[in-house]
């Protein structure tokens, strides 16, 4: 499912200096990001996103800013995962991969006309025996986001393709959807806390081509 | 060389404070709370009196003091042993005079480890040292009360087995005690070379404040530091020193339970410690499990009724889980919890009455447990560097310290820990199973044994006898 990838050292400059930059630094680039979210759907992301509303006949929210080196492009070099379940709601996952380095993963979720958080089964092996529980797939609310109209509850403990990552939920127009970026090296939680209010600032709604 | 995204992102993390240096916050981040007035010096090295007690989740739980400090020794080959016993008790002793034994004073803890015992008094250890007699009985050959310690189930093996002489610990309130109390045993004492420097912090956050845990890890960035609740006694977040949980009053001492025989008395009003470090991964805890499953890992898989955010848990003798229960726990759900594990062995069968006429009902807590968390990694200092793996960079853990009647009595602890309970019953996982605790979270780095002898024998036992 994961796709390996290798960052020139230029790309690793530029992520460097954005995660160097921190909080504090995040809040002064803040104009540019809401820039490109008023700007809209970047134009050679847009094409994706407006085909994925359209499959599931819900909008869907389009990131105009994502950590380097993402750029949000539905099938384009970092997106591993393009996934649409039957019940309409869908995965969209970003995945930068370097072996001894780190790793960067993104993802987007929506579940089109429903608001209540899924459930997830939490599955324990022990000594060959399987143990399976309903759990929800978002707990441990710690806090809220508001930006842009959106008010995001921030789920620390998740499950599935969301585990051992931050995630913020939100509602609109009847449908559930999420925003959650994995906690791992070389990232910190407070740096994702961070790429994930940018992210969230820059989104934009896509709606499906009529 | 190549530059990877990790090498890049250290440098620009070079200007987080390390770990040795994260300590100078202590003093501006800590406040003392109001403690009871001084009380009597115990015959015990290990107990502190006045300790403060408070209601939590209608818990009454002990506050501890603020700071720690551990300090591990050799003697040096060549001592005079009579001459260097008189001059530790006589630095010793200046400190009683100065400090109350209480967490607004000083509490100091002198322990020896089976390395002195062999090295320097061989034969008055052979004789004097107490016999464990519940493991004499069982294993049918005479055990000490003080063992060497062991690598357990759940256990790295590169856990490194210390053979210190000794270690001294040192709690307060106020860190201007605890580096006075320092200086004052090891600054120009040549009989003493240090190993090692071991320091940390436990609670303040009971008066609603964020705790001392959460302020030092957000100072020293490390991973996860923000998901530490507020006013967490504990990184982990669950309160440790609920009155409850903790043994009382001279429990823990050798002679009380009559798990050991004290063949000469030498150590009646002593008792066994044993000494850890364990890294905790905050990231993986807090991540990966939620509120719902840290209760069910910490405490018990099927507890109920526990409030959300709760940090206090009631543990009291009639929450105590038996070895049916935890392993009904385990068929049914694939997981123990820590204390319900630990609580096996760790709590009292039956109710017993101490020499002392104070009476023990059956749930009774016998570990007297003194662990801090800390930033170092793994300790503040050491001598040997290279075998301790030392790192400037901080790292969440806990110098895990806990005095029982002997170290046979902390190995079944231990073991029940990692499922393997006093009646035999071996409930097996996998490495790292999230099943079993919150083994999967904790590495342990070191670990030694120690008996702590009472007040009078504190300085070099044995060495007047020689």
């Amino acid at each position: 499912m994961r796709k390996i990838g290798v960052v020139s050292l230029a790309v690793l400059a530029a992520a460097v200096a954005l995660v160097a930059s921190g909080c504090g630094a995040d809040r002064a680039v803040e104009p540019a990001a809401k820039a490109a979210a008023r700007a809209g759907c970047p134009a050679h992301a847009l094409a994706g996103w407006r085909r994925l509303a359209s499959r599931i006949h819900a909008p869907v929210y389009c990131p105009t800013w994502m950590p380097d080196p993402f750029d949000g492009v539905i099938g384009g070099q970092w997106n591993t995962i393009d996934s649409v379940s039957p019940d309409r709601s869908y995965l969209v996952g970003f995945i930068w991969l370097e072996a001894g380095s780190g790793e960067l993963h993104v993802n987007l979720r929506g579940y089109p006309g429903r608001t209540r958080v899924p459930s997830c089964v939490d599955v324990n092996t022990v000594n060959g025996v399987t143990r399976r529980s309903k759990i929800p797939c978002f707990s441990d609310p710690t806090g809220h986001r508001r930006v842009a109209g959106i008010d995001a509850t921030v789920y620390t403990a998740n499950q599935d393709a969301d585990r051992w990552h931050v995630l913020y939920a939100w509602r609109h127009d009847g449908s559930l959807y999420t925003l959650s970026q994995h906690v791992a090296v070389p990232l910190t939680y407070r740096k994702v806390v961070a790429d994930l209010d940018r992210m969230l600032r820059s989104l934009v709604l896509v709606r499906p081509s009529s | 060389m190549r530059l990877t995204r990790r090498r890049l992102l250290a440098g620009a993390a070079a200007g987080a404070v390390g770990a040795g240096g994260i300590y100078e916050l202590v003093d501006r981040l800590a406040s003392s709370p109001k403690r009871p007035v001084v009380v009597r010096r115990p015959r015990e090295q290990h107990l502190l009196g006045g300790m403060e007690t408070i209601s939590d989740e209608g818990v009454e739980v002990l506050v501890p003091p603020l700071h720690h400090r551990v300090m591990t020794a050799r003697v040096r080959p060549g001592t005079d042993l009579r001459a260097a016993q008189a001059e530790l008790e006589r630095r010793l002793a200046a400190l009683d005079r100065r400090f109350d034994p209480t967490p607004a004073g000083l509490g100091v803890t002198v322990a020896w480890g089976l390395p002195y015992f062999r090295r320097h008094v061989p034969e008055l250890a052979r004789t004097h040292l107490p016999v464990d007699v519940r493991a004499t009985r069982e294993r049918n050959r005479p055990v000490s009360a003080l063992l060497d310690a062991v690598r357990f189930p759940s256990d790295p093996k590169d856990t490194v087995l210390e053979d210190n002489d000794l270690a001294v610990l040192l709690r307060s309130d106020d860190p201007g005690h605890v580096d006075a109390g320092a200086k004052a045993i090891f600054d120009g004492f040549d009989a003493l070379e240090q190993t090692s420097t071991r320091r940390g912090f436990v609670g303040g956050g009971f008066s609603g404040r964020q705790s001392l845990p959460k302020q030092m890890a957000l100072a020293a960035g490390v991973a996860g530091a923000e998901l530490i609740p507020d006013t967490a006694q504990l990184f982990l977040g669950f309160t440790s020193t609920q009155r409850a949980a903790m043994g009382q009053g001279r429990i823990a001492n050798v002679e009380t339970l009559g798990y050991a025989r004290d063949p000469h008395g030498y150590f009646h009003g002593g008792t066994t410690m044993h000494l850890s470090h364990v890294r905790e991964d905050l990231e993986g805890w807090y991540l990966n499990f939620d509120f719902a499953q840290r209760v069910s890992t910490a405490f018990r898989p099927d507890l109920e009724g526990v409030r959300r955010d709760a940090q206090t848990v009631r543990q009291s003798p009639r929450d105590v889980s038996s070895e049916r229960q935890v392993e009904r726990g385990y068929h049914r759900f694939g997981a123990i919890g820590h204390s319900a594990a630990i609580q096996t062995s760790s709590r009292l069968r039956q109710r017993h009455v101490g020499p002392d006429g104070t009476v023990y009902e059956p749930g009774t807590a016998i570990p007297q447990r003194a662990d801090f968390n800390t930033l170092d990694n793994p300790f503040a200092w050491s001598s040997q560097p290279k075998r301790d793996g030392m790192s400037r960079s901080p790292a969440a853990g806990v110098h895990f310290l806990v005095f029982n009647p002997t170290s046979d009595d902390f190995h079944r602890n231990r073991l029940a820990m990692d499922g393997v309970l006093p009646d035999g019953t071996k409930l097996a996982f996998p490495p790292d199973s999230r099943g079993q605790g919150f083994n999967s979270v904790l590495k342990t780095t070191h670990r030694q044994n120690f008996v702590v002898p009472p007040r009078a024998h504190r300085s070099f036992p044995l060495a007047e006898l020689a």
